[in-house]
């Protein structure tokens, strides 16, 4: 599977080769230690957040709480 | 607001069906996934907490076009939990592209088959909302028609990528066969080289004693 970001699929490969196989063979079997794939993470992690912010894909929009604060949409003035 | 579920047995243990859902996509069945990417991941407390970003294509009717904009890529919010110790995974989407108009809450959950703990369970909801656009009703109707269908493809996709993975694991047994053969094979060739020199050795040693004894004999009797 692709990332979003081009640059970014080869580092998302390697990363998801090696975190299927820590799921598998490590995580089901009661190993919690994920220091295994952290090195490819990191890598693939800084290559996806360039990728997202050139995007323009602001991942914790839907969290945030807009109602009521300065970034609340407000109706249009009227008159001109 | 439009709400949907589902439930779907399959016939593997959950730590298979857990496996196959991180290899989900690509597949031929959802061929509009065209990405995913993991933002954060971590365990905390034994749980496994994952953040992806899935990537897709909706194709809207024309009509559709001019009232939420033209379909490009559509991006989606993921964030799954995943407890070996109670085998349970659940993943929860939402859409991050229309948010304004369109609420697309999805909940889906793996869990060990109550009756038979060899077998998995699939519970799926999803809950629709449309707002601010005309023909709210229509619309809600026309996107859980569509995640209805979607679900089956979804299902079918799962069980394709468990056959993929049983096949890789068939795969590794047959290789591992082969080198074991091949293995066995060249040690026999060893052994047989082995003991053919040996064979070739002691056969020269009594040659060259029998030599030796007969130049003996011959030296004896001159």
């Amino acid at each position: 599977m692709d990332s979003i970001g081009e640059a970014c699929s080869d580092l998302k490969k390697q990363y998801d080769a090696c975190f299927n196989s820590w799921f598998s063979e490590h995580f089901l079997k009661g190993n919690t230690n994920d220091s295994m794939c952290a090195p490819m993470f990191k890598v693939y992690q800084q290559c996806v957040k360039k990728a997202m912010k050139e995007h323009k894909i602001d991942f914790h929009e839907v969290e945030k709480d807009l109602l009521g604060t300065s970034e609340e949409r407000q109706p249009p003035k009227n008159g001109k | 607001m439009k709400i949907w579920t589902s439930e779907h047995t399959f016939n593997h243990p959950w730590e298979t069906v857990a496996t196959a859902a991180w290899r989900k996509y690509p597949n031929p069945h959802n061929p509009a996934v065209i990405g995913t990417d993991v933002v954060e991941r971590q365990v905390v407390d034994g749980v496994l907490h994952t953040h992806r970003l899935v990537s897709s294509i909706w194709y809207f009717p024309k009509w559709a076009q001019a009232l939420i904009g033209s379909a490009k890529v559509c991006y989606a919010r993921e964030h799954s939990e995943v407890n070996p110790s109670t085998r349970q995974m659940i993943l929860k989407t939402i859409n991050l592209t229309f948010c304004r108009h369109i609420a697309v809450n999805e909940t889906i959950k793996y869990t060990p088959h109550p009756s038979d703990p060899g077998k998995t369970l699939l519970t799926q909801e999803a809950v629709v909302t449309v707002k601010g656009v005309p023909l709210t009703n229509y619309m809600e109707d026309l996107l859980t028609n569509k995640i209805s269908n979607n679900a089956g493809k979804g299902r079918q996709a799962m069980e394709w990528v468990i056959n993929k993975l049983n096949d890789e694991v068939k795969d590794l047994t047959r290789s591992t066969d082969e080198i074991l053969n091949q293995t066995k094979k060249s040690l026999d060739d060893i052994t047989s080289s082995a003991k053919q020199s040996l064979d070739d050795i002691s056969q020269k040693a009594k040659k060259s004693l029998d030599e030796m004894h007969i130049q003996r004999v011959k030296e004896l009797k001159n």
